[in-house]
């Protein structure tokens, strides 16, 4: 107790003092020409596994070699923390060069970022797949560059479904509910179906259902989660809960933690991304698995892409140079493909979907890609969904789903 | 500690009617009192800059941004006078977390306290063994407040953790898995409050311990002398002989554990909603969930507010400071 600081407020406190400090213009850029002409990027990414602070500064080695007067200053930080750190960090006046994440829409409109045709050559920019550049855009200009997609596809435990007398897999909601429930009569622990609906990432698992059943988060302009279409998916999950068909508490369950338990092979089935096939690989390389495409309310293939972009900051203004440069050399096919392979992630560029096209174990997410969905991220609201969804989507376990969905809603419209 | 007898009405200001001890009598020597000062100021003048730096200016910002319009993304868009404090007070879930707010301090401090006097009672026998007994009440003080909540987090949690397996083989937990205790709001906050009970005992105990050893063995000898049985001679001699230590360890411990972030946040964190939230995670949650430095910043204000009162009810009521 005795270590346990005032946290919230020290943080509150921290950032605020340092935005009156650069309103008082006191705080500046960072670290801008420190040597003679020299430049220095700060980039500001994103782990997503052990291996991205390695990628990261291997790419950092060639590209500094390549060009011996810019230096590029790498900061890593976890998923959880990114976003506080960015809007510290924006707040402050030190906002980075370079920036891996998310949303974006909100930095666009506060006049934050460069256009992405300013910050990559014209060769590099034609080179991304349309689909994707048009979901990074901001009233019809792109204002992020697409950094890798993942899909999402239902990985099936074949030895469960066997063991319950399920002859196939399921594309259907029935056939999910009817499977799932006879795999969890099991028992000893055995789940049918893996729903994360706690903090962590519960606006994907939302969204693999809302959308499965003809629903939508909203479009560029306006977020509509309380609408009439996502009902029949939010009614399903509740089906699926009070049928006993998932884990116990699926409200306050993350994802990482429940996919240990499916490698594990206590799940019968979980919906999950490409980097999945890699940890099955890696943990329990026995267990008997397909992946499937995720089953819907009429059968139709579907998949929630989730694309990751970079944003470069202005700042002063006077980086831009250097920020196209590096770009340039990040997304040629020989620094890019490898980076995304290792990540286990899909490739955003046409010549990185060439590269990789003969991957098996990307296969089955290459395919269903087309079908992909996207969050409405460049809605400057989705932020705010987002985090409403992450922090009160998980209550559908014990309150009317209506309730829910209005709830989420009324606190997008509140922000 | 005060450590002043002197409460004698000749001292009082007349002005505020409380006592002035050890200040100058009034009247006299105004001139010698703005020297003394001037002479003191280079002594205490890092001091006080430190405290302006550090605690006066923080918290007038903090107070600053509670009044203005902050973006998600950090840019002040002027001042909204009181809209957050309105927003903050408007919130259906804010009345419900305010109670459980004085539920957590209440009981954490009332539960640490009382074991803790135990605790320090035992410690204050000489037995053999005692110096690592004494030690290892230490050790939940020296560990990290984060890594002991994170150990029962996994204890706790279903498939795998130690304690549901403890629990289903002894048969209190009838599926196989385990129970989610981490993931229902109330069996989360219950054991949020185990942990934060453990680890407030060490300050505790040890600051009574050093109340104990302050209590001279012959008026504990005199009670014997005239026939107190070890109960009548904990409550009329040892406790109130205790109450100096005694109120210094409550009031410590009220303030930090109402401040207490890291517990709540590592065991209830992944539970939707707003059903085992305190004042401080729910600042916490309006920054990382939100964005929202602004309404933090007011609840911040509100909760130091909360802070003040509970402190200066508790002063009122108790009167710890006043001698036996």
């Amino acid at each position: 107790m005795k270590k346990s600081l005032r946290l919230s407020a020290a943080v509150a406190v921290a950032a605020a003092a340092s935005l009156t400090l650069a309103s008082c213009g006191f705080g500046g850029g960072s670290g801008e020409g420190d040597a003679e002409g020299a430049t220095t990027l700060d980039l500001l990414v994103p782990s997503y596994s052990d291996a991205t602070q390695g990628l990261w500064e291997d790419v950092i080695a060639g590209f500094e070699e390549e060009n011996p007067d810019i230096t590029v200053n790498l900061e890593v930080q976890s998923w959880d923390n990114l976003e506080s750190v960015i809007a510290t960090k924006v707040q402050g006046g030190e906002a980075p060069d370079i920036y891996n994440g998310g949303p974006f829409a909100g930095f666009a409109a506060d006049g934050l970022l460069y256009p992405a045709e300013e910050v990559v050559s014209a060769e590099t920019y034609s080179d991304f797949q349309e689909s994707f550049l048009a979901n990074a855009e901001v009233d019809g200009t792109a204002y992020a560059l697409p950094l890798i997609a993942s899909a999402r596809a239902l990985f099936v435990n074949n030895a469960l479904l066997e063991q319950a007398g399920v002859a196939a897999a399921p594309t259907t909601w029935d056939e999910l509910l009817d499977a799932a429930t006879k795999i969890s009569a099991l028992g000893g622990g055995i789940a049918g179906y893996g729903m994360p609906l706690g903090s962590e990432e519960a606006q994907a698992e939302a969204a693999v259902w809302l959308w499965g059943g003809g629903g939508t988060f909203g479009d560029a302009t306006e977020i509509t989660v309380d609408d009439p279409a996502n009902l029949p998916g939010a009614d399903q999950i509740k089906k699926m809960i009070d049928a006993g068909a998932t884990q116990a508490d699926p409200g306050s369950t993350d994802r990482s933690p429940l996919m240990e338990i499916f490698i594990q092979g206590k799940i019968g089935m979980q919906v999950g991304l490409p980097p999945t096939v890699g940890q099955i690989e890696e943990n329990n390389p026995e267990l008997d698995y397909s992946i499937v495409p995720i089953p819907t309310q009429d059968g139709n293939p579907f998949t929630l892409g989730v694309m990751d972009q970079l944003m470069a900051f202005q700042n002063d203004g006077d980086k831009q140079d250097a920020i196209t440069k590096f770009l340039d050399y990040y997304y040629t096919s020989d620094v890019y493909v490898p980076w995304v392979e290792a990540e286990g992630f899909l490739p955003v560029t046409k010549s990185g979907a060439e590269a990789l096209g003969g991957e098996e174990a990307l296969a089955p997410f290459l395919e269903v890609l087309p079908d992909a969905q996207f969050y409405p991220s460049t809605n400057p609201q989705w932020s705010a969904t987002d985090a409403a969804f992450k922090a009160l989507f998980g209550q559908i376990q014990t309150k009317p789903a209506q309730d829910v969905l209005t709830e989420i809603q009324a606190q997008v419209d509140a922000s | 500690m005060s450590t002043t007898t002197d409460t004698s009405p000749t001292r009082a200001g007349a002005a505020s009617g409380r006592p002035r001890p050890g200040g100058a009598p009034p009247g006299t020597g105004r001139k010698p009192g703005r020297r003394d000062l001037a002479a003191s100021l280079p002594w205490i003048g890092p001091a006080l800059l430190l405290i302006l730096g550090v605690v006066l200016f923080p918290a007038g910002v903090m107070f600053f941004n509670s009044t203005r319009d902050i973006s998600m993304s950090g840019v002040d868009h002027g001042s909204v006078g009181l809209d957050n404090y309105v927003e903050v007070f408007t919130f259906p879930y804010f009345w419900p977390i305010f109670v459980r707010t004085i539920v957590w301090v209440v009981v954490v401090v009332a539960a640490t306290v009382v074991i803790s006097l135990g605790l320090a009672q035992i410690l204050n026998k000489a037995f053999p063994g005692r110096r690592i007994v004494r030690l290892a009440v230490i050790i939940p003080w020296a560990a990290s407040v984060v890594m002991t909540t994170m150990v029962v987090y996994y204890g706790l949690e279903p498939y795998f953790g130690i304690i549901n397996k403890f629990l289903v083989d002894i048969g209190l937990v009838d599926t196989p898995e385990g129970y989610g205790w981490t993931r229902n709001p109330d069996t989360a906050f219950a054991w949020s409050i185990v942990v934060a009970v453990f680890v407030s005992l060490p300050f505790t105990t040890y600051t009574i311990l050093a109340g104990l050893s302050t209590i001279p063995g012959d008026v504990l000898e005199a009670a014997k002398m005239d026939g107190a049985g070890p109960v009548r001679t904990y409550t009329g001699v040892v406790l109130p002989q205790l109450r100096g230590a005694l109120s210094v360890a409550v009031l410590i411990n009220i303030i930090n554990v109402f401040n207490s972030l890291p517990i709540l946040k590592v065991m209830t964190g992944s539970i939707p909603g707003y059903d085992a939230d305190t004042i401080m995670t729910l600042i916490f949650k309006y920054i990382q969930n939100q964005h929202k430095v602004d309404v933090a910043s007011a609840l911040s204000v509100v909760a130091f507010l909360i802070v003040i009162v509970i402190v200066a009810v508790y002063v009122k009521v108790v009167k710890p400071m006043q001698e036996v």
